[in-house]
């Protein structure tokens, strides 16, 4: 059991490292909100 | 064999709670200070620590940190990985008078917090899975040793006598110089207004302080680790020095800028619950009344210190529980008495300077090992995952460019 729950958490380790990083979201997101968005900060 | 006791263990489990609730307290108190569009980000990375650590202290966190010594006092065993052999029955090392589980639980909730409460010194412009990995490495190889060699009877600042009662070392310190180091590792924020932004939501940030102190009578008058005087003591002296600091710092600003300052406000009491953290269950109240003053005065001398420097801690982390950290771990060299707590030791005032000594001693073992450690951690997480967000995501706000949200319409 306890080498299950080491595994689980390992696979969840593998799948933040491969997993989509801003580039993607940025590209994509900004592109529809940012006019709206753009006075903020 | 040793037994429960009924009271005690209420007492520590409710104890938990408590100190459960200051993460997303500490969410709302960052997530307050920050632009509207990097809310959402900085309330997450205190609201993803509390599910990441939660599942790291119990694979290997808490073994690490209470397991059976390792033979040198600075690292436990894996005994008790995944809480093998911990159980509803006493340990017969640490509160020998509630479950084991209890106290695993109680001590659970200080790890979370620590790593969370460095996510102010990269606020606005840390990428997510840096910060997620970070996290994990910091909270294992940080956090885990500090704990043992300060709580763990076998650990060797311990042995050598150094006193925490909540963590002013172990929690406040260690976090409060990672967060400078981070800061100068991932460099000041773009588009600051200067010296520094406006907080979004200053009320967001005082309701923050208000579970923050809430809290922390669990964190504090709970490390009595029973339902007893010292437990009262703790909870006396935590709202004390809560109290003075908040007003201290008020006063501060008052007469520095002119007005009285709601944001000083809690950030004074924050400071104050910082630095009677380490001395809680072995000062006096009257003691707690010049910790509190003494902190508030230290802390926000060194927040605009802070604001005149290069150095972007975005949310004065190191300000308040670095410099409260080490103001509260030396108070406590001066101010210990075991006419408070017998277990505890006397401090200078009470005709035992060389316990000042060793509290510097471990003041600056603990602020030595978190710099060099964090310092290696952002190092090589930086060569696999940039620690910083591209220029244009920090323009446009982590919540979007990271999160893919927005915490208001506009």
């Amino acid at each position: 059991m306890v080498i299950a729950a080491l595994i689980c958490f390992g696979a969840l380790v593998v799948a933040w490292i491969v997993a989509p990083d801003e580039a993607r979201t940025t590209e994509h997101t900004t592109n529809a909100l940012e006019p709206e968005l753009a006075p903020i900060g | 064999m040793p037994e429960i006791d009924a009271g005690d263990t209420a007492w520590v489990l409710m104890s938990a709670a408590l100190v459960m609730l200051m993460t997303p307290g500490l969410a709302l108190f960052y997530g307050g200070l920050v632009r509207r569009k990097n809310v959402l980000s900085t309330i997450m990375h205190s609201f993803f620590i509390l599910g990441l650590v939660s599942v790291t202290w119990v694979l290997w966190g808490y073994t690490l940190a209470f397991g059976p010594d390792t033979g040198l006092g600075l690292i436990g065993g894996f005994e008790w990985v995944a809480l093998e052999g911990v159980t509803g029955e006493p340990s017969d090392v640490y509160a020998t008078t509630v479950p084991h589980l209890a106290f695993m639980a109680f001590q659970m909730m200080f790890a979370i917090i620590t790593p969370a409460l460095i996510t102010g010194a990269f606020a606005e412009r840390k990428r997510f899975k840096a910060f997620v990995l970070f996290a994990v490495a910091w909270s294992t190889l940080v956090y885990a040793p500090i704990a043992h060699w300060v709580w763990s009877p076998d650990g060797w600042l311990f042995g050598l006598g150094v006193l925490d009662f909540a963590g002013g070392t172990v929690v406040h310190l260690s976090s409060g110089v990672a967060a400078l180091v981070a800061a100068l590792f991932i460099g000041r924020r773009t588009g600051l207004i200067a010296p520094a932004t406006e907080p979004h939501d200053v009320p967001m940030t005082v309701l923050g302080a208000g579970l923050l102190w809430f809290g922390w009578f669990g964190f504090n008058a709970g490390s009595a680790l029973g339902a007893n005087g010292v437990a009262a003591n703790a909870f006396v002296t935590t709202n004390t020095a809560a109290a003075m600091a908040a007003i201290t710092w008020v006063t501060l600003s008052w007469l520095h800028r002119g007005t009285p300052s709601v944001l000083g406000a809690a950030l004074g009491a924050v400071a104050g619950l910082v630095a009677i953290t380490p001395a809680a269950g072995f000062v006096t109240p009257a003691a707690s009344i010049l910790i509190g003053l003494g902190v508030g005065v230290a802390c926000y001398g060194a927040a605009q210190l802070r604001l005149r420097a290069r150095v972007d801690d975005a949310l004065d982390v190191f300000a308040v529980h670095g410099v409260g950290g080490a103001f509260g771990a030396l108070a406590t060299g001066v101010f210990a008495t075991t006419a408070v707590n017998a277990a505890g030791l006397d401090g200078l005032l009470a005709g035992n300077a060389g316990q000042l000594v060793t509290q510097l001693l471990g003041v600056a073992v603990v602020a030595a090992y978190s710099a060099a450690v964090t310092a290696g951690i952002l190092f090589v997480i930086n060569i696999a995952v940039p620690i910083r967000v591209t220029a244009p995501a920090e323009e446009a706000g982590l919540d979007l460019a990271q999160h893919g949200e927005i915490a208001y319409q506009p």
